[in-house]
């Protein structure tokens, strides 16, 4: 809990900080299969909602929201969407089909979640008729609140409501449950299809569970789904290695190992790393890398406890001498986390990490650069 | 009206699979497999995968599913089997019995003529995967006589069409030797060797409450509309013979007994059996291990 020391948020407050760390992986799920920012919170709302209707107990309404959260958490690491894998389109499929197996998989791997959202996560991909994936479960043998789930995605992915009525109609008895179609038409009428976004039931997780590890563990499957396994954690000890050699806080030093963990996520999204496109010194990977930072930064940004790392992350990408992007800041503009995890990231690309001393003093602190390299040699 | 059951026999394959991960089972032989696609699940994952049972259907559509490695239906295939084809007599009669109680006129015709149409396709594959397209439509016909007002009128050569077209998806290799017999549990286990038994038992006297979309399958496969399914249960190990609670007991044992050529048993079962089923399991085996995931979906994982 040390490392959100500086999130603003009472340190004690495990619970808010976990909320935060599954909202900003499921996130990153979402991300990973195309969907659109927030949709994960907005189906988790959308499927307590119907679960309401369908008299769903509470405790299982709760376990139903963090599922929906988490509900694409699978495609994290899966053959068909990580990094350097290529399959036919009917392996890809089938591969698809396991992500909710996967998700389910990794879910129960967290233990701080409720024994039942694995499984609710496991077949929300279920069909009624027994069409659906990854088990082909079929009529009452898929949970009540796994069809809410599904009923849920159906409909957010249908751009007009007024459709998705029809199409969640014509699909009762194959898709869905007739049941859960009249319940869907009930709650359609009753609400006009407008989805009240719900807040995170931050009560129902448990209290002992260190925040950390579970972010460790979603940092670990990130660098495995860039093919990069084990990366954070050299850059962490590189960074922090830096940082003390720069007399940094232990504030600093924890944001900066936040940062560690959470700038990979950038690159989730993207057919290969930056390194595989462009050398970590070349300027033409100024924007490459740009885009990367934003796209990381922005999934932390709307999470309360993970906002005060979303500007390092950002600037990471900027240089030195303000030849940089986003916003071109340079010298002491750039915060000393960004400018040090910067150049661990460029370093540990490096196939000679001497090379960097070439890039101080227009892509990196030449401060900075000493120090890293300093580090690295007397770890060496 | 036909009373459908609420409670589901739920066989989560993919949680069968990481169980057969962690104990690094490779083979796997199910001899009460019913419906085959868990085991098409854990053939897609590269598990040979061997099953059996009484129900002739189940069976047919192991063909397809568990089998078959290559062959799909094709469109021009599909059209001649869910239409009556021009030249062929058909038996238009064979479901008569069941109109008006079950279903219309049409849907019996359609019956009679898929049952035809069946049989005449080119291989075994193609007709365990007709059989599964056409089950679908049958259960969807079942299920739109408890929610008429719910579910929509479809042709039933569309519905069939559309459930016959899916089934190619689930076909794939895994360069491995798969099988399915119709066999009793202790033929199908004295058969094969694998590195896992799985057994999720049926419940004592369980063939007598069978769910109508199974028995009827059954009955239309069979081409007799009064078909019952304690016929096919008849002799066998866990039917009428093990139907008091010794007799059950003493049936499960005699699986478990036959069990020993295999390292690992799994065995499926719930919490209002679990009682029952896990001293018979402790008898046979010294290490008993239980995964209980849902009250519904207990897994007793018994080694040497």
């Amino acid at each position: 809990m040390t490392l959100f020391q500086d999130s603003g948020v009472d340190p004690r407050d495990e619970r808010s900080v976990l909320a935060d760390v599954l909202r900003w992986y499921g996130a990153i799920g979402d991300a990973a299969v195309g969907n659109s920012p927030g949709f994960g919170v907005r189906k988790a709302s959308l499927a307590i909602a119907l679960a309401e209707v369908a008299h769903v107990s509470s405790a299982e309404r709760d376990a139903l929201y963090v599922a929906g959260v988490l509900h694409a958490v699978g495609a994290i690491g899966s053959p068909a969407y990580r990094k350097g894998e290529t399959l036919s389109d009917r392996i890809a499929a089938h591969e698809r089909w396991d992500l909710p197996a996967r998700g389910a998989r990794f879910a129960t791997s967290l233990a701080a979640l409720a024994p039942e959202t694995p499984d609710m996560i496991r077949w929300q991909s279920e069909a009624w008729d027994g069409t659906g994936f990854p088990d082909q479960l079929r009529w009452h043998g898929i949970p009540p609140a796994a069809q809410c789930l599904a009923l849920a995605d159906f409909f957010l992915r249908t751009n007009d409501p007024e459709d998705a009525l029809g199409t969640i109609g014509m699909q009762s008895g194959r898709a869905f449950g007739p049941d859960f179609v009249r319940i869907f038409t009930m709650w359609f009428h009753l609400s006009g299809g407008e989805v009240e976004t719900l807040p995170f039931p931050i009560e129902a997780l448990p209290a002992n569970v260190n925040a950390v590890d579970v972010l460790d563990a979603m940092a670990d499957a990130i660098d495995a789904h860039n093919a990069v396994n084990g990366r954070w954690r050299r850059l962490e000890r590189l960074c922090l290695g830096a940082a003390g050699a720069l007399q940094a806080d232990a504030a600093s030093k924890a944001r900066l190992s936040l940062a560690c963990r959470m700038f990979g996520a950038g690159e989730v999204t993207q057919a290969h790393t930056e390194d595989a496109q462009f050398d970590p010194l070349a300027r033409l990977g100024i924007d490459l890398r740009a885009r990367n930072a934003a796209a990381a930064a922005s999934l932390a940004e709307p999470l309360e406890t993970l906002r005060h790392v979303s500007a390092i992350i950002a600037a990471r990408s900027e240089w030195f001498d303000g030849t940089g992007k986003p916003k071109q800041l340079k010298h002491g503009e750039i915060p000393r986390e960004s400018a040090i995890l910067a150049t661990a990231i460029a370093y540990e690309r490096l196939d000679r990490g001497e090379r960097l001393e070439d890039a101080a003093g227009t892509q990196f602190d030449p401060v900075v650069v000493r120090a890293l390299i300093e580090t690295a040699k007397a770890r060496a | 009206m036909i009373e459908l059951q609420e409670r589901t026999r739920r066989i989560s394959p993919s949680r069968l699979h990481e169980l057969l991960v962690e104990y690094d089972c490779k083979s796997i032989v199910d001899p009460f497999m019913g419906l085959p696609t868990h085991l098409n699940y854990l053939k897609r994952h590269g598990i040979a995968v061997h099953g059996g049972d009484l129900l002739e259907w189940f069976v047919r559509v192991g063909e397809g599913l568990v089998v078959n490695d290559l062959t799909y239906l094709r469109d021009n295939e599909v059209a001649e089997i869910v239409e009556m084809l021009p030249g062929r007599i058909y038996s238009l009669d064979l479901f008569k019995a069941w109109e008006g109680v079950f279903f219309s006129e049409e849907q019996c015709v359609y019956l009679g003529v898929w049952h035809d149409n069946v049989r005449n396709l080119r291989s075994d594959q193609q007709t365990g995967l007709a059989v599964l397209g056409l089950w679908r439509a049958f259960c969807y016909w079942l299920q739109k006589t408890q929610s008429p007002d719910d579910m929509q009128d479809i042709a039933p050569s569309e519905l069939a069409w559309t459930y016959i077209r899916q089934t190619e998806q689930w076909v794939i290799p895994n360069m491995r030797r798969n099988t399915v017999r119709q066999g009793d549990v202790l033929a199908t286990m004295s058969s094969q060797d694998a590195d896992a038994l799985f057994l999720a038992p049926p419940a004592r006297n369980s063939f007598r409450s069978a769910d109508a979309r199974i028995w009827m399958w059954e009955a239309w496969w069979q081409g007799n509309p009064y078909f019952t399914i304690e016929h096919a249960y008849r002799d066998s190990l866990l039917g009428a013979r093990a139907a008091d609670p010794p007799a059950y007991a003493r049936a499960i044992a005699t699986i478990l007994s036959a069990a020993d050529k295999y390292p690992v048993i799994i065995l499926q079962t719930n919490e209002q059996r679990v009682t029952d089923l896990e001293p018979l399991l402790k008898n046979a085996r010294p290490n008993v291990r239980v995964v209980e995931p849902h009250p519904n979906e207990i897994y007793l994982i018994a080694t040497k």
